[in-house]
């Protein structure tokens, strides 16, 4: 057996409903699935990409494994992988991850990803009001307005991130606008590649899955808690 | 190659936020005109402003590749805001401030003196690749002043610093490339 086919058995995905004869065994959930910690974890050989690629090629149940397997309990792999829940209205995994989404630092981050992943779409703006809630900074929120169909609103956005932070819209300008002659500026790649990799595995994902999640996990539009304000 | 001077500007805060939002608004409305007139280019740098996909773009390339776009902004930056008052004769002098231990073991003044050449302090289009800039306020001009005038033994070239930034009213900017 694979390690797809065991993280999927793990999971009990693809294998079928437990048997009847088959009770529950101590330290598995009632639907015959092993707690979180029986999952085999990231160094078992899968990756974000191979999850995102299995999903590409229509194997849900397969990419919902990796992510399992892969998740280290915080961060972009439990988001989409609560939002792969959502999807497959695995309602006891989504429950269990929703926690560890509400308390994703700093809370403007995922919420911006989220937009920029939605490129305008709705629920981008909502996202972005919230985002500027709860502390997002300037150049953050500059990047999200760049990144949208509507032209106007793009080049504002383009003009709002070069007066923020002028090194990061250089490098934006060279990976994602293609302006000509633009360059990485060395001081801002690694905030670049911080931002930018979230917001591409969403997008690749499905944005509105994740927006969708995101929802479900602040459903009052949100109340931030108090450890998640800025000071 | 020598090393720049370091000199001292008087800064007009509200004429330099004005002239910072007059240039944010035409690259908002992509104005190729009025930038062109605001920045006093001649035919050539108009050609291409107009040329360009958004005139904000002349601006997102480094500037070894439109070296006469950002020394016009500087320029005209300088005209509106900037008053020059004073400049060090020694190349010598941001080595000693960012380095000497009298300066040094002061946290305090360090601080502020770090802050004099800060270019996060500098609206970008002020910034220049590789070179020195920074601004203070008027009181922490004064903090520097005489946080420097109370220590004794300190070089030359930072004693006149200190005595020019005594001699000097209001925010100031410390720039290297601005004559």
């Amino acid at each position: 057996m694979g390690f797809f086919d065991k993280a999927k058995a793990a999971l009990g995905l693809g294998g079928g409903a437990p048997k009847a004869a088959e009770a529950p065994q101590r330290g598995q959930h009632k639907d015959g699935r092993p707690p979180l910690r029986d999952v085999p974890k990231a160094d078992s050989g899968g990756s974000l990409d191979d999850a995102l690629a299995a999903r590409d090629a229509g194997k849900h149940d397969e990419a919902r494994a990796i992510l399992a397997a892969i998740d280290r309990g915080k961060g972009l792999r439990t988001v989409l992988r609560a939002a792969a829940a959502l999807e497959a209205r695995d309602e006891a995994e989504l429950e269990g991850l929703l926690p560890a989404i509400r308390a994703s630092e700093p809370a403007w981050t995922l919420a911006l990803q989220v937009a920029a992943a939605l490129e305008g779409a709705p629920p981008a703006s909502s996202l972005v009001t919230y985002a500027r809630q709860v502390g997002a900074p300037a150049w953050a929120l500059a990047w999200t307005r760049s990144a949208t169909a509507d032209a106007d609103e793009r080049r504002r956005g383009m003009v709002d991130l070069l007066f923020a932070d002028p090194a990061l819209a250089r490098t934006v300008a060279a990976r994602d606008w293609k302006v000509d002659k633009a360059a990485d500026d060395r001081a801002s790649v690694e905030r670049y590649a911080g931002f930018a990799h979230g917001r591409d595995a969403i997008r690749r994902f499905g944005a509105a899955k994740v927006a969708e999640l995101l929802s479900r996990a602040r459903p009052d539009g949100s109340a931030p808690r108090a450890a998640e304000k800025k000071p | 190659m020598s090393r720049p001077l370091l000199s001292l500007f008087t800064v007009d805060r509200p004429a330099l936020a004005a002239f910072e939002e007059e240039l944010k608004e035409l690259f908002y409305k992509d104005d190729r005109d009025a930038l062109i007139t605001l920045l006093g280019f001649g035919a050539s740098f108009a050609e291409q402003v107009r040329a360009a996909p958004r005139a904000v773009d002349l601006f997102l390339v480094p500037e070894s590749e439109a070296t006469g776009f950002y020394a016009s902004v500087r320029r005209i930056a300088k005209k509106r805001a900037l008053e020059h008052a004073w400049t060090s004769t020694s190349p010598a002098l941001e080595g000693r401030l960012r380095e000497y231990d009298i300066i040094r073991e002061d946290a305090a003044l360090a601080r502020s003196v770090d802050a004099l050449l800060d270019p996060r302090r500098v609206p970008w289009f002020l910034r220049r690749p590789g070179g020195t800039a920074g601004m203070v306020s008027a009181a922490e001009g004064e903090g520097i002043a005489e946080g420097l005038q109370s220590k004794e033994d300190l070089p030359e070239e930072v004693v006149h610093l200190a005595e020019a930034l005594a001699g000097l009213d209001g925010d100031l900017l410390c720039h290297d490339g601005l004559l």
